[in-house]
């Protein structure tokens, strides 16, 4: 009893001290608590497909953050680890009987060796060579895809796979749960020695090599471990749609990843999440309002195009970091973030502007 | 007696209220999804069908079902399916879920109408559907009746049956040809662009042609389905010296090709598909140079049943645009509605097996599925049609005595002048 009500008292002491103190903080809390408590809400399949995509996308718009926004490894392909991985995912499943708690992995592990395939030529470009030359490799495999259509499915795909849980709230609190732990991974992996190394990277590789640091070495680490979370998506969506088919490598796929994560704002893991779980949803709800509106509903990429658009005008770093510099301050003295609605720094007592 | 009159004034209000809730019952819409991309052709000849039938149907006193008289109600479902799969599969689970409706009809590519036949099928929902070719979808069926049942296609009629009018059409141009020109031995060059649904066309013209239809191949050429220049393809395929150019296009390489081949005279028939000249924009698109193209077609201005002509008239007065094949959803719907009176209720299964038995004639054909739920392709079923532009019109030139089978309208084809004069004797 004694340390149950120490931990209790723990717990409260955290949530005061390092969560109620900071708006970011406590978005991220409110978040995940409405995400867990959806489907208590509304059990409407629609809803739950949407979320459960939205989902599925967040993991790959955050791995991408993860090797184009913290490495600077600009990748304009990026639906080549999620197609890959689907494949192998499908492939496992339908000729292997492969169940998806292993398929899904090992289509993961699919992705991380194309990482690998990708990555060893692809070190040796930077830049601009280095994102068109990403953006030929689906394309490339798209092609295959089409020559071999016995193995592939060519344009149809392979469908028919197993479901996931057979239930639609049972499927959402898988991939949002895996969501919600990938994401925490690919946070951790960003704010630990790896992750600094690799922003090293990205600001200044020549400076990083100088101070000893294999960057060739750290640049293939982050493709493999962007292919391996993309890849997860990618087992994910086969598994949940029940079909790999060749749209998960199309260009728009990957583009679209792009338009996510610089909407919700690069180099930050959470800001990606957020890109999706406003854009997505915000898709759907455009569908739903135009619809009251003969001849509009055919606008609405027009109007998606149009909303990113301004945003990106008036929030060039993307929407969280604009909304997060508005609602915190950061102390001129010791950096640490505090509410706006503070006049003195929480933690040095520095006053705040 | 005052207290009286009070309650004989809720006995009314009751009363009053049951019969509007009543009527509110009898107006109770039978809700049909129409699933298709919007934004592009295909979706506006799935919605322009619908609409055409649910208001025709509407206006004769809607669907009856247990002696109420039930409207149809419509709702349109943009897929996007070209640009994105998941907002298909979300469409279609907006309409089953949200919309809560009854019946779907539509759909276009087959990948996306492979995770939407899931879905409907997942909730029980028959899907007709009008569009997507690939036989798969009705192979379904066969391997999981139970669970695939409720899906039926009744546009196109599937890819091996749209192979099989393709060869009727290259043996029909070839017959005219040999006779009106004394031709023996025929050459002809194959034309595909590079996609994979035209592959099996491509492998099964260059082993047939030779070995069962005795004529030569002297090349197969392959284009991208974007290609804005096929002259290279064109004056190769003259240099060979082919009588016939068979070809196989659905994308914008078909209006390429047929304009210049038209421009550049290219003494060789142009027969096969080539959905580009179903459309009717394709002679301002080709500024005429498309003339002479035959293609095989779902719908031209013909007799094929005493439905096609009025049907593609009106549909022609209100959309300014020729029906093409995903314009089925308007037989789809009548089929629907027939198998709901007939069924008296609308419950998926009841209906299903109302579908099974239809036998009637609709604007393509006389329509009836076979086990696999797939539309019969036979003389005196639907059997789709081969079209030519002629003179800026868009005419049918097969079948004409074709197993017995002729369309009143149907006018012979003609050989384009300059193919003649090539080689006549």
């Amino acid at each position: 009893m004694g340390m149950l009500d120490a931990y209790i008292r723990r717990f409260l002491a955290v949530l005061r001290t390092e969560i109620l103190v900071l708006p970011s903080r406590m978005a991220v809390v409110v978040f995940v608590l409405l995400l867990l408590a959806l489907p208590l809400v509304t059990q409407d399949g629609y809803v739950l497909r949407v979320m459960i995509l939205t989902a599925i996308f967040a993991i790959l718009a955050a791995s991408w953050d993860l090797l184009s926004g913290f490495t600077g490894q600009m990748n304009f392909g990026h639906a080549l680890f999620f197609g890959v991985a689907a494949y192998v995912t499908a492939l496992l499943n339908l000729e292997l009987k492969f169940p998806p708690y292993l398929s899904i992995p090992l289509g993961a592990v699919g992705g991380v060796l194309t990482g690998l395939v990708v990555g060893i030529p692809c070190l040796r470009l930077k830049g601009s060579y280095l994102a068109l030359t990403t953006l030929a490799f689906p394309i490339i495999l798209l092609g295959l895809v089409f020559a071999f259509p016995g193995v592939t499915g060519g344009e149809l795909g392979l469908s028919g796979l197993s479901r996931l849980t057979g239930s639609r709230t049972g499927d959402y609190y898988l991939i949002t749960g895996l969501m919600l732990a990938l994401g925490g991974v690919m946070w951790k992996i960003t704010d630990s020695n790896t992750g600094i190394i690799l922003h090293a990277i990205r600001e200044d590789e020549l400076a990083a090599r100088a101070a000893g640091i294999n960057t060739t070495r750290y640049k293939l680490l982050a493709f493999c471990l962007s292919g391996f979370f993309a890849g997860i998506a990618g087992g994910l969506y086969a598994h949940f749609l029940r079909l790999a088919g060749p749209s998960t490598l199309e260009v728009s796929l990957s583009f679209q990843v792009i338009i996510w994560a610089v909407f919700g704002g690069m180099v930050s893991i959470y800001g990606p999440i957020a890109g999706v779980f406003i854009l997505n949803p915000l898709m759907e709800a455009l569908r739903v309002v135009l619809e009251r509106f003969p001849g509009l509903p055919e606008m609405r990429m027009f109007i998606f195009a149009g909303l990113v658009l301004v945003t990106l005008l008036f929030m060039p770093e993307g929407l969280v970091p604009w909304v997060r510099d508005k609602i915190e301050t950061e102390c001129p003295r010791c950096k640490i973030r505090n509410a706006f609605t503070r006049r003195r720094c929480r933690v040095c007592d520095a006053a705040l502007d | 007696m005052k207290r009286h009159g009070w309650i004989w004034r809720v006995w009314l209000g009751l009363l009053l209220g049951l019969a509007l809730a009543g009527t509110a019952l009898a107006a109770e819409p039978i809700k049909i999804g129409v699933l298709g991309p919007m934004a592009f052709t295909q979706g506006e000849g799935h919605w322009n069908g619908a609409s055409m039938a649910a208001e025709e149907i509407n206006a004769a006193g809607g669907v009856k079902v247990g002696g109420v008289n039930r409207p149809i109600e419509l709702v349109k479902v943009d897929t996007n399916e070209f640009l994105s799969i998941p907002d298909a599969t979300n469409a279609a689970e907006m309409a089953i879920s949200r919309h809560k409706v009854d019946f779907l009809v539509g759909g276009f590519r087959t990948e996306a109408v492979l995770v939407m036949q899931d879905i409907a099928m997942d909730a029980k929902k028959v899907f007709i559907g009008c569009g997507a070719a690939h036989p798969e979808l009705c192979t379904r069926v066969t391997k999981d009746y139970d669970r695939y049942k409720y899906w039926f296609r009744l546009t196109p009629i599937n890819s091996t049956y749209l192979g099989k009018v393709d060869f009727i059409l290259l043996g029909t141009v070839a017959a005219i040809m040999k006779q009106t020109l004394g031709l023996e031995k025929l050459k002809v060059a194959i034309i595909a662009e590079k996609a994979s649904w035209a592959d099996p066309i491509v492998k099964a013209a260059e082993t047939m042609l030779p070995e069962k239809m005795g004529m030569e191949v002297v090349g197969t050429w392959r284009p991208s389905p974007v290609a804005k220049d096929c002259t290279a393809e064109l004056s190769a395929i003259q240099r060979a010296g082919a009588h016939i150019v068979f070809t196989t296009f659905s994308s914008s390489v078909g209006l390429t090709f047929a304009k210049q081949w038209g421009e550049l005279k290219v003494p060789a028939a142009a027969v096969g598909i080539n959905v580009e000249s179903q459309k009717s924009g394709f002679w301002e698109a080709t500024s005429g140079k498309g003339e002479y193209t035959l293609t095989v077609n779902t719908y031209a201005r013909v007799k094929i049943t005493d439905k096609t002509i009025p049907f593609y008239d009106k549909y022609l007065k209100l959309y300014k645009e020729a029906p093409n094949y995903t314009s089925g959803t308007y037989d789809a719907l009548y089929i629907l509605k027939e198998a709901v009176e007939k069924a008296g209720t609308t419950d998926s299964d009841k209906v299903v097996a109302q579908i099974e038995k239809h036998d009637g004639i609709g604007t393509a054909g006389r329509e009836v599925f076979d086990k696999s739920h797939d539309i019969t392709w036979a003389p005196g079923y639907v059997t789709s049609i081969g079209s030519q532009w002629q003179d800026g019109q868009m005419v049918c030139v097969w079948p004409i005595n074709w197993e017995g089978v002729t369309y009143e309208g149907a006018v012979p084809y003609k050989l384009p002048p300059w193919v003649v004069e090539h080689w006549k004797k």
